[in-house]
């Protein structure tokens, strides 16, 4: 192919997903319909992941002004902010119970999009979008859970940088201490301590966040543009108009899950579930404590980890990375039936996974 | 002069059954056995890595003063003695106040038998009794640690208040934005031309 044939072609599909005629508050707002149908709770996902990052963004700037980021005074810092400043403890539990709300919501969304086959044509890059956002959020949750500087949280950053250096040993020649650098260069030095806390604070509170609001002006564009895919197979033919209508349904939403979480908030501190020794400030000459693992929104790949071999994990999650990103391409001739079941195995794993990972894991290692 | 020298002897003879100083490992299994959660010497002890190193908290780390405070609370053999332990925390120096130092060293042949002779006291104030955390493997000197559930109902009751004020907010919130956004679509309506206003409900 001619590279100005290429490039004709280049920017066809550009104008496809980005048509600049649509580019009006009349198209994207005023004329824009909903389409209803049984499927339809599924579009208010996109927004409630929206909303709960809206808060995340909200109480971490409230936090900030009291978060030391020195390995010294973090602990303390986060220990004062929940004991001593008035709202502080409340502050941090909106922050933590959202983040998982939002992790939680953002994974809906995505199986949800997949099984209505969303992500055809005009949406690739919508979907890609989305996918990428997802990548995100985990590594929100990852860099954030280091920041208190608790047993639980530098234990389980060792581990989870510690898994890259792992992959040294699938690797020819001098590619092999690739992955060390690779670790090293996140962590700032031989192991977790000043210089991985300043990064992670870098990447979680400036890094993080600015792509994440370019990706997201440009996925809730991309959203606008093309309006709400079908979903279904056969059309209802029954719509609503996005503004006001659903938007005002939406935020009824909103504010349902917003007291819910509120209240959920001010009642369980997040803390409670971890045994107390995990949340002791973290101290590089003591004994490391029992039952460090991650948020459970990584156990789909922790606890594979622990009673698989690693090439094996290490190379599913490769394939499932690319092969996310690659979805419109990989299932655009699949029924929604089939993907349906996709999602619903995914779903079932999942929370398979997330409930029960603990009694598998002890049932395979022999109770250890 | 008598009664000083039964004191004596009687202190004399006790002193054996104080032992060193050591953390209880029959307390701290027996409480991971019966909550699934995992505790450290910290649960009444001043160090997590218990009374034994050179750590703050520790017996190494004792200056005379502390020495003669932890040898006081070894000889509060009995319940009632207040104690003030360099060695143990505030939950450590409530047990041996309220059980004495004779009881707890035979309560290690039934550890969780110490929850029904600990009464209700609640030392940190998160409305779930010292005995019950003991149950539950969740620190009784750390107000946002607790058995997630019995926090969820204690706070509850607590803050009924603040939580009927915040529905009444955000309904008020959610009312005043639907309104904002209703008068904003009829006015974009308006300037851009369009079709009447939606019925919403």
């Amino acid at each position: 192919m001619k590279p100005a044939t290429r490039t004709r072609r280049f920017v066809a599909f550009l104008a496809e997903r980005l048509p600049a005629e649509k580019m009006s508050l009349q198209a994207m707002v005023q004329k824009k319909e909903v389409p209803v149908h049984r499927w339809s709770w599924a579009y208010y996902l996109g927004g409630l992941a929206l909303f709960f990052f809206v808060i995340q963004i909200v109480t971490g700037l409230m936090m900030l002004f009291y978060y030391e980021p020195s390995v010294a005074t973090a602990h303390a810092s986060v220990e004062h902010l929940t004991n001593n400043v008035p709202g502080g403890a409340l502050i941090r539990n909106l922050h933590a119970w959202s983040s998982s709300a939002m992790i939680l919501s953002v994974m809906l969304h995505l199986l949800t999009t997949f099984a209505m086959k969303a992500f055809g044509r005009p949406r690739e890059l919508t979907w890609v979008s989305g996918v990428l956002l997802l990548f995100l959020v985990f590594g929100f949750g990852f860099t954030g859970y280091l920041l208190p500087w608790h047993q639980i949280a530098v234990n389980a950053t060792k581990v989870g940088l510690g898994s890259i250096e792992q992959f040294g040993e699938y690797l020819p020649g001098d590619l092999a201490d690739l992955p060390r650098q690779i670790r090293e260069t996140i962590q700032g030095g031989a192991t977790v301590g000043q210089a991985t806390l300043s990064r992670f604070y870098a990447i979680h509170v400036v890094v993080l966040p600015l792509i994440s609001l370019g990706l997201l002006g440009f996925h809730l564009l991309s959203v606008q543009l093309h309006g709400m895919s079908p979903g279904v197979d056969r059309p209802t033919g029954r719509t609503e108009k996005f503004f006001p209508l659903f938007i005002l349904k939406d935020l009824k939403v909103w504010g349902v899950v917003f007291l819910m979480l509120a209240v959920v908030a001010i009642c369980i501190p997040f803390d409670a579930f971890l045994d107390y020794p995990l949340g002791a400030p973290y101290n590089p000459l003591g004994s490391t404590p029992d039952g460090i693992k991650p948020e459970w929104y990584f156990f789909w790949m922790y606890y594979p980890l622990e009673l698989l071999p690693f090439w094996l994990v290490a190379g599913g999650m490769g394939v499932l990375q690319v092969g996310l990103l690659l979805v419109p391409r990989i299932f655009r001739g699949t029924s929604r039936k089939v993907l349906r079941t996709l999602a619903a195995a995914a779903a079932v794993y999942l929370i398979v996974i997330t409930l029960f990972g603990q009694a598998i894991y002890e049932m395979f290692s022999g109770g250890h | 002069m008598r009664a000083r020298l039964a004191t004596i002897s009687l202190t004399l003879a006790l002193l054996p059954l104080a032992g060193p100083a050591h953390a209880h490992p029959e307390f701290e299994k027996a409480i991971e056995a019966r909550s699934g959660r995992t505790i450290d010497c910290a649960f009444c002890h001043a160090h997590p890595d218990g009374p034994e190193g050179v750590h703050a908290g520790q017996i190494g780390a004792l200056s005379p003063a502390d020495m003669q405070a932890l040898n006081r609370a070894r000889t509060a053999f009995e319940p009632g003695t207040e104690v003030d332990s360099p060695i143990l925390n505030d939950f450590g120096d409530h047990l041996v106040t309220a059980l004495g130092k004779k009881r707890l060293v035979a309560l290690r042949q039934a550890p969780l038998k110490m929850v029904d002779e600990l009464g209700d006291s609640d030392l940190d104030g998160d409305g779930i009794s010292d005995a019950q955390e003991m149950l539950d493997g969740t620190h009784p000197l750390m107000r946002h640690h607790g058995a997630p559930w019995s926090l969820f109902v204690v706070n509850l009751q607590r803050s009924w208040f603040e939580i009927v004020m915040l529905i009444i907010a955000t309904f008020f919130g959610v009312y005043g934005i639907s309104h904002l956004l209703r008068w904003f679509g009829h006015e974009a309506r308006g300037a851009l031309g369009g079709e009447e206003d939606p019925k919403d409900g």
